[in-house]
């Protein structure tokens, strides 16, 4: 029998609340900017940060309001934003043009509410481009980017780490300038620390799937990680993927799935494309195929070993090893969290193509895989399109490896008819391949 | 296979929808109708001209096989289908059985191409289809020979009589109908833009087919391989000897025959 | 019509952009190391300094489809081109391929070229800023730098002294600051150099041995300041985008059935390749060469200033058109280029305050010359509207 998660509706409360907050809060520091960045600093400033995303809030919008979400896009394509750019840009941006915003909760308010400033990073070539196009329609909001640089290794690497400390440093200097607002290392390092925890426990969480049947699906993993990508700075967030993981271990130990019928155990690379997905899921799901590991959900906001002696590793960090960390000063606690971020699986796929290749190799590997599906988003520059032609090419001789076409939120780019062939054939290649291995 | 009993095939794609009739391993006959969009009518009328071609009535066929893009929407009344197999699969199997030493099929289609490594059953090895932007060849075949004033069979002859190397767009056939056009109207030979958009197809297919492992001998299925234009520029692009079955838009329909009852 | 003298040195540029891989192994012939680099974020007096002649690798302008199954469609076509000419092995000629890691779009098609087309062994990925205005930029480049140095040490099996790169920097220098001057002539109203020829010895410069490159120029400028003008100017037009390696478009801005002239271009291929010096006799080279290239015009995909979110590439355009005085401006950028758009929708707004009208051309391996025509007539139609009121 299919396993209900007990923590699943305050994990939803929690990503509802922090979109509610943002919108009515009557009073706060509203800060918006991109989950890649690192985002403890903004918590130096005071308890009474609000923040708002712009990848988790456009995915959740689209998800939310589909026909709203269609709207958003062709306003900002009308106000000039390329039909080309990034869905999620430009659902955002198309809020701001249209002046209305929707979350989660099912609410859509009139009236955008300004951000206090922007406190991003620039993942693709695109990536702070959006917010200075937001600044610029909001009237010049302050912002700063942080360049992570990413690529394999990245947080093994002293002159990037380096570079990312001292940016953050001087954000950090910036953030007081322009708020007004004495910075507080004591709130910084503690969020510093729930920051690195939610990480490497969410990191914990996503390892577990090693195990068959593998606890969670896709799905769950897609609606359980918002926490995350929202705020991951809070000590709710901290204790949410400690109840979690708790949770997942005793799936594990009493052998008890979501999705317990595992015919096929999957590796997804691609973004979690709000339409279509849940179509392709169902296909999956009628021959009993799961996407049981996805550099999507795992890699954007977990971390992992990462590259060891040149291969990558998917086995999880010590939570322990976090509670031991020394942040007793600013500077620590910024070359933790640099350290940790460049770590990050999406900022080291991003410009190294062989630490991409690396990981979908050691997931296949480590996760027992039967196939690998391949979606890459077509408005997307990042881990989720980029390298995943030349790893169609890769992989297809070594395991059953579809790729299809599809676009985070923008339906029009979307090819669901394509989609549904492909991931069918997917699943007659999988078959196919079992038999040939079990003729042998 | 199925000795003495009439069997019917039928490949309800995008543009046509084809149906053979077989006993054994003999091809009575087949026919082609355009689907347009009554998907079940156009079933229906392929296979009863197929059926009149051959003098064989419907009662007499021991059973149906549909393959095709719209193989579960003719699967109703009156057609009434035994069973229905995926279009990659019928063409693996009809690729075979008109090359027995095939073992790569590349099927060009007239919205989807894909190319599938068998085995010497006509066991799927790997497939590969083509992405969004590569869709719908055929159609765009179709629509350059009336854009050009031609059938489709003197596109291909066109093609052939090209002297010079113009090209089109190469993302999609609404980039390169459109393109064909400039170059109609900065006076270019029609016979070098008819090459242009042959090559433009050939381009996507084969940057597909390169994608897998090619297995010899291959065939080349579906409408565009009666396109000799097309057939003339491909094995250049792959690197590799491609053939042309016969009665190559019947593969699948073909494929459907043979998969009667699991093939017994 | 008289051939002048700069004609014939305007067509051995013509020709070396039409015939790069022959020019390049005739500098093979003379003995000489080369290395293709993408993009211009490639420190090249490093590679100069070793001894080693940087060659751009630039487009064949072959449509072709075959890429499609190595990188994603929804690549811009100059990275597809670039990526085609590895597989091909166009450039296998090449001792060394660089590139500083500049836009996803090439940054992919050099990786084809490193896992796929023979380049495993004979490649460097210079780590370069993203945001080329953050404060550390400049440590991070002279760090950045310093490696790759020791790497081109290694591989040409010889030392790079502080001399070797002081002289590669003057003679880079030297031929920004001719290649400035060239441009300089088509301030004039009735220049002795059309701006499509501009644009393509520009282009051909970034092939070429800079010694002979610098030869070249000097002569030509010195040719056209003797030289009368050419027919005058019709109306001003320039471009600005991305990267463009096709003469064809600038050549069809002058042949439309008004009278137009090309008077400047804004470009990866044009003007943001040299518009830049780097710091002459400082002690420290590295040092000196980040400085240069910081100071660059930003690339669209590496410009926010921390901070403010400026794009400081604005200012450089806003004084181009203060100094070159256009009446309408071209957009020409890749189709399925991320960062060109969002910067045409935010310049767009700046050019209606000057009362400046504008056009966007999406650029492809192959040109739409008569779509083209028609976009850019239309615009003409408005620039003369606009004068007429």
């Amino acid at each position: 029998m299919a396993y209900t998660v007990k923590t699943w509706n305050e994990f939803k409360n929690y990503q509802s609340t922090r979109y509610k907050d943002y919108l009515h809060a009557p009073e706060g520091l509203r800060c918006m900017g991109s989950t890649w960045s690192p985002l403890a600093p903004l918590k130096g400033l005071g308890e009474d940060v609000l923040m708002i995303g712009g990848e988790p809030h456009a995915a959740s919008k689209a998800g939310t309001f589909p026909e709203e979400s269609r709207e958003d896009i062709t306003a900002a394509e009308i106000a000039g934003l390329g039909f080309h750019s990034c869905s999620y840009l430009k659902l955002f941006v198309g809020e701001v043009v249209r002046d209305k915003i929707g979350i989660t909760d099912g609410t859509i308010k009139e009236g955008f509410p300004k951000p206090d400033l922007i406190w991003t990073t620039h993942l693709c070539s695109q990536h702070s481009k959006w917010y200075q196009e937001v600044s610029r329609r909001m009237g010049g909001i302050p912002m700063y980017a942080i360049d992570m640089i990413g690529g394999g290794n990245a947080e093994k690497d002293p002159k990037i780490v380096k570079y990312v400390c001292d940016q953050i440093e001087d954000g950090i200097h910036w953030l007081e300038r322009v708020t007004g607002r004495d910075f507080s290392d004591e709130l910084f390092i503690k969020a510093v620390r729930n920051e690195i925890k939610v990480l490497v426990l969410w990191g914990n969480i996503c390892a577990l799937n090693m195990h068959a049947p593998a606890p969670l699906d896709e799905r769950r993993l897609i609606a359980l990680f918002p926490p995350a990508v929202v705020d991951r700075t809070t000590d709710e967030s901290v204790r949410l993927y400690e109840a979690l993981l708790k949770e997942v271990k005793h799936m594990v130990d009493t052998e008890q799935s979501v999705a317990p019928d595992q015919r096929f155990r999957i590796v997804y690379f691609g973004i979690a494309h709000t339409y279509g997905h849940p179509e392709m899921a169902r296909i999956l799901r009628d021959v009993g195929a799961e996407i049981v590991a996805s550099v999507y959900t795992f890699g954007t906001c977990g971390n992992f070993r990462g590259i060891v002696n040149g291969k990558w590793s998917w086995e999880p960090l010590d939570p322990a090893w976090v509670d031991e960390l020394d942040l007793s000063t600013r500077r620590d606690a910024i070359l933790a969290l640099a350290k940790i971020v460049l770590g990050w699986p999406t900022w080291q796929g991003v410009r190294s193509y062989w630490a991409l290749e690396q990981m979908a190799r050691a997931m296949v590997a480590e996760y027992k895989a039967d196939g690998l599906l391949l979606a890459p988003s077509r408005s997307c520059e990042t881990d989720f399109r980029n390298g995943y032609i030349a790893m169609q090419r890769i992989f297809k001789d070594e395991i059953p490896t579809v790729e299809y076409d599809t676009d985070q939120v923008d339906v029009r780019k979307m090819d669901l008819p394509g989609a549904q062939r492909k991931t069918e054939l997917f699943v007659h290649l999988m078959e196919a391949h079992k038999k040939g291995v079990q003729n042998k | 296979m199925n000795n003495g009993k009439h069997l019917a095939g039928l490949d309800a794609g995008h543009v046509n929808t084809k149906a053979v009739i077989m006993r054994g391993q003999e091809i009575l006959g087949h026919s082609t109708v355009p689907t347009g969009f009554d998907v079940v009518g156009a079933a229906e009328t392929a296979l009863n001209q197929a059926l009149d071609n051959v003098g064989v009535s419907r009662g007499e066929l021991a059973g149906i096989v549909a393959t095709g893009i719209f193989r579960d929407r003719i699967n109703v009344p009156p057609l009434n289908v035994n069973s229905t197999l995926p279009d990659y699969a019928a063409d693996a199997k009809g690729a075979l059985f008109l090359n027995k030493n095939s073992r790569t099929v590349i099927d060009i289609g007239g919205n989807i191409h894909k190319a599938i490594r068998y085995d010497q059953n006509g066991d799927l090895l790997d497939v590969i289809q083509n992405d969004k932007c590569a869709d719908g060849l055929g159609i765009f075949y179709t629509t350059m020979a009336k854009a050009l004033g031609v059938s489709e069979h003197e596109l291909s002859e066109l093609a052939l009589q090209s002297t010079r190397k113009v090209s089109v767009a190469i993302l999609c056939a609404v980039s390169a109908e459109s393109e064909a056009i400039d170059l109609m109207c900065q006076g270019t030979n029609i016979a070098d833009v008819a090459d242009a958009i042959v090559r433009f197809m050939v381009e996507r297919v084969a940057a597909m087919c390169t994608t897998l492992s090619l297995a010899q001998e291959i065939v080349v299925t579906g409408g565009l391989a009666k396109s000799k234009a097309l057939i003339k520029h491909l094995p250049g692009l792959l690197k590799q000897d491609v053939s042309v079955s016969s009665l190559p838009e019947y593969a699948g329909a073909i494929g459907a025959v043979i998969s009667y009852e699991g093939g017994k | 019509m008289m051939n002048k003298g700069s004609d014939t040195i305007i067509e051995r540029f013509r020709s070396i952009t039409a015939n790069t891989h022959e020019y390049a192994r005739s500098l093979q012939g003379k003995g000489q190391i080369l290395a293709g680099y993408m993009c211009t974020h490639v420190p090249e007096e490093i590679l100069y300094a070793a001894g080693i002649i940087p060659v751009r690798i630039l487009s064949s302008h072959v449509s072709q489809g075959m890429t499609r199954s190595y990188m994603h469609e929804t690549y811009c076509s100059f990275s597809h081109d670039c990526a085609y000419q590895g597989l091909q092995h166009n450039y296998d000629y090449l001792d060394l391929i660089v590139t500083s890691s500049s836009c996803i779009h090439m940054g992919e098609a050099f990786n084809v070229w490193v896992r796929f087309a023979g380049f495993q062994q004979k490649n460097f990925l210079i780590p370069y800023p993203h945001i080329i205005e953050t404060k550390p930029a400049h440590g991070f480049m002279v760090e950045s730098f310093g490696e790759f140095k020791q790497f081109i040490e290694k591989f040409a099996k010889k030392s790079i002294t502080d001399d070797d790169i002081e002289r590669a920097i003057k003679v880079y220098n030297h031929t920004r600051r001719l290649l400035k001057r060239l441009w300089g002539f088509l301030r004039r109203d009735n220049p002795p150099i059309t701006g499509p020829e501009v644009a393509t010895v520009t282009l051909a410069c970034q092939v070429m041995d800079k010694q002979e490159c610098n030869q070249m120029l000097e002569q030509l400028i010195q040719t056209l300041e003797a030289e009368p003008h050419k027919t005058p100017s019709g109306v001003r037009l320039m471009v600005t985008g991305g990267a463009c390696d096709d003469l064809g478009v600038f050549d069809l801005i002058e042949h439309l059935n008004y009278s137009a002239s090309l008077i400047f271009v804004d470009s990866c291929t044009a003007a943001r390749y040299f518009w830049f010096e780097v710091p002459e006799d400082r002690p420290d080279k590295l040092e000196a060469i980040a400085e240069g290239y910081i100071g660059k015009i930003p690339c669209p995909a590496k410009d926010n200033v921390p901070g403010t979110g400026e794009k400081k590439r604005f200012r450089f355009v806003q004084q181009f058109i203060e100094d070159f005085k256009p009446d309408g401006v071209v957009f020409l950028y890749q189709r399925f280029c991320s960062p060109q758009p969002m910067d045409v929708v935010a310049l767009k707004p700046i050019l209606h305050n000057l009362g400046i009208p504008s056009v966007e051309l999406e650029l492809d391996t192959t040109i739409p010359i008569t779509q083209f025509g028609t976009q850019l007539e239309a615009l003409m139609e408005i620039i003369k509207g606009v004068r007429l009121e």
